[in-house]
């Protein structure tokens, strides 16, 4: 019999060759079924706590989203297809929530489909990403629109792709723990917003059926072309670089470039290229531009200002969109015509795909350099 | 000359069965009962309570599990499936393919530390979907043999070679990946089919808004909700909101006198509707009731007394007439649309619960079966028996009780079932 992956390769083909996302899925099902045998150590990486109390179940290995082994799975599941995965429509709106659109610096869509599910009874929770300082994030479960409006102030915004800015990605796992622990309670379905990577170990653990995932019923990913990490460092190189200083950051955002909105208004605009050498090591190394196995896809790119762009995956996620807007919690952006709209929607996605293919691209050249490097004739 | 065999070969563990094994094993003679499900109990181990005593369902039937388990005459062959018959009245052939459990069942005992460490989550079919259960699981708390299966559609090692969690934290030493499929002859002299109903699919009903409707339930599925074992601890919750269901509302023949459907009664429904909003009010006496119904049929021993007493005592409304629709409000609570034919006026009302009263239909597969058995199935694929012979299917030797003939309540099927262990009794003893 073919011998089981465990974690021991997991730690070899990915850890060590930093193309680790640090989502946490593997973590996170690990001290969910209380098997406690990983934690999430250094700079976020998942580790042994202790070896011994490792069964190699191979799980672990499977629902990473940087193995490929249900890839094809999971492809054929959500009937992928080129070049940015199903989706069945695109389009552009926002919310209709006054304290939503106060506290939101975009469209706020995600905060008013997710008060949509609560306010309907659809989910008992949503697991979101909570500011907690000014570069630093929690997640925590929202139960009541009280607390996803306090959570949505810096969450939701435009700025979708740098949720995880400041690092603490790695509450992304006491969170799954925590949805395990409020299963008791009768807590059936809770909704979970997240980036690629956590939406495809998410995605990964559905697929095989396991805790915690089974609780997910509904997953609102964000476009992400990359997450930041700053230590002190690389903080003060970009502080350096830009001529700024952190401290006066009011939002960012990423559009066609990246965009820093200081205090009293002031905009600059980076090239993306430029932030690059802040950017995650294993951002590099992802695929997924536009959270391909998402109910809905979400993100500020190719809408106006106070506009969200989204993108309905699955059955799923279309009713939810639809409903929502039905019920008057977000409204589409009007056009002149059918044509104009036609031709926005175009435009909107030319931009999706064309952002896509930039992280298809670099994440092969990244792991062709990665192959290359150790086997002997790989290709450049 | 070989002898004829003294065996009877009883297909399906339910209540009908059950009692047809037990009969025909005090009386001496060998029995295989054979159950696809990992155990015993059928459709009766899923209700809450019984018509018309209101009795406790599995407390009545688990000395009868107990019994059968450890009669001496009586040999239990779950998760098996009847695949071939030869031979004829007095010396049937009977393959019998016996599924492997991957659980040694005389080295588990059932403490459930494997399923409590199992990582997979999936619907439970017991409990109506109602709940998820694990990969390795026991079908239901009081099932017998009280031994774990593993479900091989779900287990990550069965499936995909990964994982194996259960067999690190079982201290017994039961799990047995090694266990393969068995096909085993069985030499019985006579046989009794007792394979039970599945309850119809009120999708079909699109006008009722079943599964569209979160507060529009099945029968079965509120007697999951209503036992004290089922997913939500015996409380009457809806599945909206998890608020306590006080105003409800029981609609009769679902699938049942229906052209569009099945034409026949289904016989038991206005009786545990009646059991149902009799329960409903004794867990919570707030609580209102109102069945629709065509005709109220309560025919059996003590029927007429239980409905009289429903309407006298247990705060329930009988309202004649057929629910033409179901629709719901903002807050998801359905409303029903009938017409009211005492008055001859066309009514709404809007409760908090709707219990939909489905048909009991032939179990999926009886068609595979019959062929198997060289038996006739009527129109509606129940098996074909005569009026004066009432228990014996086309074929000699193959008799047959309880819901698998036709709907039929539990006292009727305890009784078919006596009659089918004597018919099947004098068979073997001749």
């Amino acid at each position: 019999m073919e011998e089981i992956k465990t974690f021991k390769d997991l730690t070899r083909e990915v850890v060590e060759k930093q193309i680790c996302g640090k989502c946490g899925g593997c973590v996170s099902f690990c001290s969910a079924g209380e098997l406690n045998a990983l934690e999430m150590g250094e700079n976020d990486l998942p580790r042994y706590i202790n070896e011994d109390r490792c069964l190699k179940c191979g799980i672990c290995y499977l629902i990473c989203p940087q193995t490929d082994t249900l890839n094809v799975e999971l492809r054929e599941k959500f009937g992928w297809k080129q070049p940015i995965g199903n989706f069945q429509r695109i389009t552009s709106a926002q919310t209709t929530n006054k304290k939503v659109k106060k506290i939101c610096t975009d469209g706020g869509v995600v905060t008013s489909l997710l008060l949509y599910l609560l306010d309907h009874n659809l989910i008992n929770g949503a697991v979101v990403s909570k500011k907690t300082g000014r570069f630093a994030r929690k997640a925590v479960i929202a139960r009541t629109t009280g607390e996803l409006i306090e959570a949505a102030g810096s969450t939701f915004s435009g700025s979708l792709h740098l949720e995880e800015l400041g690092g603490k990605y790695t509450t992304y796992t006491p969170i799954l723990s925590t949805v395990k622990s409020l299963e008791k309670k009768y807590l059936r379905d809770i909704a979970v917003v997240g980036t690629p990577c956590q939406i495809n170990a998410i995605r990964k653990m559905q697929c095989l059926g396991i805790i915690p995932a089974h609780l997910i019923k509904y997953t609102i990913g964000l476009f992400c072309i990359e997450n930041f990490s700053f230590d002190d460092v690389a903080r003060e190189r970009l502080e350096k670089k830009l001529d700024i200083n952190m401290e006066d950051i009011v939002k960012l955002n990423i559009k066609d470039d990246f965009i820093i909105t200081l205090t009293k208004g002031v905009a600059i605009h980076v090239p993306l290229e430029e932030i690059d050498e802040v950017a995650r090591q294993a951002c590099f190394a992802c695929q997924d531009f536009s959270n391909e196995y998402a109910d809905i896809s979400v993100g500020g790119l190719g809408s106006p200002d106070g506009y969200t762009t989204i993108l309905m995956r699955t059955e799923l996620g279309a009713s939810v969109y639809d409903e929502a807007l039905r019920k008057g919690y977000i409204q589409e952006r009007t056009f002149e015509d059918a044509e104009e709209s036609k031709l926005e929607k175009t435009k909107m996605l030319a931009k999706v795909v064309s952002f896509s293919r930039r992280k298809k691209m670099r994440a092969k050249e990244r792991l062709s350099e990665l192959a290359g490097g150790e086997a002997v004739g790989g290709k450049a | 000359m070989e002898e004829k065999p003294k065996a009877v070969l009883v297909i399906g563990g339910g209540i009908a069965g059950i009692q047809a094994a037990l009969d025909l094993g005090d009386m001496g003679i060998k029995v295989h009962l054979v159950e696809r499900k990992p155990s015993i109990g059928g459709r009766m181990a899923q209700l809450d309570k019984t018509f018309p005593t209101n009795d406790c369902s599995i407390c009545i039937l688990a000395p009868k599990l107990a019994d059968c388990f450890r009669h001496p005459n009586i040999t239990l062959h779950t998760l098996s499936e009847v695949k071939d018959v030869t031979g004829q009245v007095g010396d049937f052939s009977v393959k019998l393919r016996k599924y492997a459990r991957f659980v040694d069942e005389k080295k588990c005992v059932n403490c459930g530390d494997c399923a409590a460490k199992c990582p997979v989550k999936v619907p439970d079919e017991f409990d109506m979907r109602l709940r998820k259960r694990e990969a390795i699981y026991p079908y239901y708390l009081q099932g017998v043999p009280a031994v774990m299966a593993i479900d091989r559609e779900n287990c990550l090692y069965l499936t995909r070679g990964v994982c194996r969690i259960c067999e690190k934290f079982c201290t017994r030493e039961a799990i047995d990946f090694e266990q393969k499929d068995t096909d085993i002859t069985l030499h019985v002299g006579a046989i009794i089919v007792a394979t039970g109903f599945d309850p119809y699919d009120p999708s079909g009903i699109p006008q009722y808004g079943y599964k569209r409707y979160r507060n529009v339930i099945v029968s079965l599925e509120y007697e999951r909700l209503i036992c004290a074992s089922g997913p939500t601890g015996g409380h009457l919750l809806r599945l909206s909101d998890n608020k306590p269901a006080e105003k409800i509302a029981f609609v009769q023949c679902v699938g049942s006198r229906d052209l569009k459907n099945n034409r026949y009664c289904s016989s038991v429904c206005c009786m545990h509707a009646t059991k149902e909003a009799m329960l409903a009010y004794e867990h919570n006496p707030k609580v209102k009731s109102y069945i629709f119904y065509m005709d109220l049929r309560a025919a059996g021993k003590g029927f007429q007394e239980y409905i009289a007493r429903g309407e006298r005592e247990y705060n329930i409304s009988y309202v004649r007439g057929r629910v033409a629709k179901i629709t719901e409000d903002h807050d998801e609570n359905p409303i029903i649309w009938y017409e009211e034919t005492q008055s001859s006026k066309t009514k709404k009302t809007t409760v908090d619960l709707t219990v939909l009263a489905t048909s009991l239909m032939p179990r999926r597969g009886v068609q595979e079966l019959a062929k198997v058995l060289g038996v006739e199935l009527d129109e509606y694929n129940f098996f074909e028996t005569d009026p004066l012979n009432p228990l014996d299917t086309t074929r000699p030797g193959i008799f047959v009780c309880g819901c698998c003939r036709e709907p039929t309540d539990i006292p009727e099927s305890v009784a078919q079932a006596s009659g089918a262990s004597e018919r099947a009794a004098e068979t073997v003893m001749r």
